[in-house]
């Protein structure tokens, strides 16, 4: 294999994202050999600095070390990238605080640049120390506002203190930054369900599904996939819970949304693109289960 | 046109003036680059709350920017829309940070109004004066150059023919041609040397770029003319954001008024696409 094909092959990873670290590592580690003896052209050193973080993703501290070394040497120490993956580096070989504090003056010097502060808020968490995470994130937030990652991961911070209103407002946010983003809805819809606003809840999955319709010209003829299935679920579970209220609770909603007025008629339709969803081969095990649990109301 | 045909170039013209002039000058050129990299200063980088200020604004932008189909319900928009009308007021997002309210005016009355910093101006700021002197440098060292080549020009060869153009000319072109010769009745195409110097200091540019790879050199056309030119020398006037604040607040209370949420009428659009309530 020519090295330039080898190498847009390898940058594909980069585009398509998926978390294949071991396999990264064994395309790309011959690389770092050719490093020394032959010229190489430029495109390779992205490629090296990925090939350190999959290396840190399997726990290959001795490849990261060495991709740390060539880049260091090609680029400079000074370059924020470099710096940012010696951190990397110092995260899974040294004590944490360590880690945190090199972070921390890395992002007074590169106050511009906020790769260094989202590092020390993720080595926070890592450490436990949610309350301070949250706390500089938020500050993080307020200065860099369209940091999307940034917002999502407030919000599953504020979920995994049970704060789900406030991590509908961090949501919001990144429906604000991203509102073609239907992951982000169905995010939001199951915060709120949690929350318990169930009309806000089942507002939020009818816009899924009404996004992930938009470009089928029939939807009623096709069978519901991937995310709409479980959006076609929220939708059940949330017009269930409006239509026969548990005995002592009240469906009140904290956002003041109104309860849509045809709910029998939202209950029918999710029953049946649900029922849908598990008619196909692949569904056709659990319908069973699926059809039981909808009979019972 | 006797004139034309009965003068003749001396070679040793050709090798000891017309190669000096040109080489000389692509190799002040490629020094000043080299000059002019040394000297660029990194630009500063922006504290936290510079960035903030900055960035105020997009938080308004992008929430107007999806008002009319708005991803987010009531009371979240207008939460968020009603906290950044409070804090452009306030002027929570200044770099400098809120206002402190003055206390008391002159006259002795109490005055509620805050006192908001005066809008900057290009000179008391210490980092615009910064980027002035920047400026200032690089101008210098374009032009100084220039300035003694041309001098070297003038002094040793003034009113040589340095060159005969291939091309015919028409009369207009005469005092671009033959700058430093009074020939009345002479051919177009005869360049003086003090012409082939500014021949050579317009066009050069290319040949630096060549020589140079096509990484900003540091010298752009503004600065090749050698006019410093004002408008273009002066740094980008600092923004009063305190003024852009107020606005935005303005359009943020306009675009209340356009809000709709897509959630709004969402039941209805998927029972109508599913065939459950006749179309409209």
């Amino acid at each position: 294999m020519s090295p330039s094909t080898s190498l847009e092959q390898l940058a594909t990873f980069k585009a398509q994202n998926p978390r294949a670290s071991q396999e990264f590592l064994d395309k790309a580690s011959p690389l770092l050999k050719d490093l020394k003896n032959t010229k190489v052209n430029d495109d390779v050193w992205p490629v090296i600095e990925q090939l350190a973080m999959a290396a840190l993703d399997v726990g290959r501290l001795d490849i990261a070390k060495t991709a740390w070394k060539a880049l260091a040497d090609r680029i400079g120490q000074e370059s924020p990238r470099v710096i940012l993956l010696q951190g990397l580096i110092m995260e899974a070989s040294e004590p944490l605080d360590l880690a945190l504090r090199y972070y921390e003056a890395e992002a007074q010097k590169h106050s511009h640049n906020p790769a260094f502060w989202k590092r020390q808020v993720a080595v926070l968490r890592q450490m436990g120390k949610v309350e301070e995470a949250t706390n500089e994130l938020k500050s993080l937030l307020d200065t860099f506002y369209s940091d999307l990652e940034g917002w999502l991961e407030l919000a599953d911070l504020y979920s995994s203190c049970c704060h789900y209103s406030l991590a509908q407002q961090a949501l919001s946010h990144a429906l604000l930054l991203a509102p073609q983003n239907s992951f982000t809805f169905l995010q939001f819809a199951e915060t709120a369900f949690t929350a318990g606003d169930m009309p806000l809840a089942l507002k939020n999955f009818l816009i899924v599904i009404d996004m992930n319709d938009s470009d089928v010209p029939a939807p009623q003829d096709q069978s519901p996939t991937g995310i709409s299935v479980r959006a076609w679920w929220g939708v059940k579970l949330c017009a269930r819970r409006l239509l026969y209220p548990p005995a002592g609770g009240v469906n009140d909603s904290a956002s003041k949304t109104a309860i849509p007025k045809n709910l029998k008629m939202i209950d029918q339709l999710a029953t049946e693109r649900v029922l849908t969803a598990y008619s196909g081969e692949r569904g056709i095990h659990n319908r069973d289960v699926v059809s039981r649990w909808m009979s019972k109301e | 046109m006797s004139s034309a045909t009965s003068l003749y170039l001396d070679p040793s013209i050709r090798d000891w003036v017309l190669f000096p002039i040109s080489l000389v000058m692509i190799l002040v050129g490629v020094l000043r680059h080299y000059v002019l990299l040394l000297l660029q200063n990194k630009p500063k980088p922006q504290t936290r709350p510079q960035i903030r200020e900055q960035r105020a604004l997009t938080r308004s932008q992008l929430l107007r920017a999806t008002a009319a189909q708005s991803p987010i319900a009531p009371p979240f928009y207008l939460t968020i829309s009603q906290n950044l009308k409070q804090a452009f007021t306030d002027g929570v997002y200044l770099k400098d940070g809120p206002p402190a309210p003055k206390k008391v005016t002159k006259g002795g009355a109490e005055s509620d109004e805050p006192e908001f910093p005066q809008p900057p101006s290009l000179f008391s700021d210490p980092s615009q004066m910064d980027n002035m002197m920047g400026q200032f440098k690089t101008q210098t060292v374009v032009m100084i150059p220039q300035m003694v080549i041309m001098g070297w020009v003038n002094f040793f060869f003034s009113g040589f023919v340095a060159i005969k153009l291939p091309f015919p000319l028409t009369l207009g072109f005469k005092p671009m041609m033959q700058r430093g010769i009074s020939t009345p009745d002479m051919d177009t195409r005869w360049v003086s040397s003090l012409s082939w110097y500014f021949l050579n200091f317009f066009g050069l540019n290319g040949v630096y770029r060549l020589l140079l790879g096509n990484e900003d050199t540091g010298v752009d056309m503004q600065q090749m003319t050698g006019m410093p030119n004002m408008a273009a020398a002066t740094p980008a006037v600092p923004q009063d954001y305190n003024k852009l604040f107020k606005q935005e607040k303005e359009n943020l209370e306009f675009d209340e008024g356009f809000y709709k949420w897509i959630g709004e009428d969402v039941e209805d659009r998927v029972l109508r696409k599913y065939g459950k309530l006749p179309s409209v």
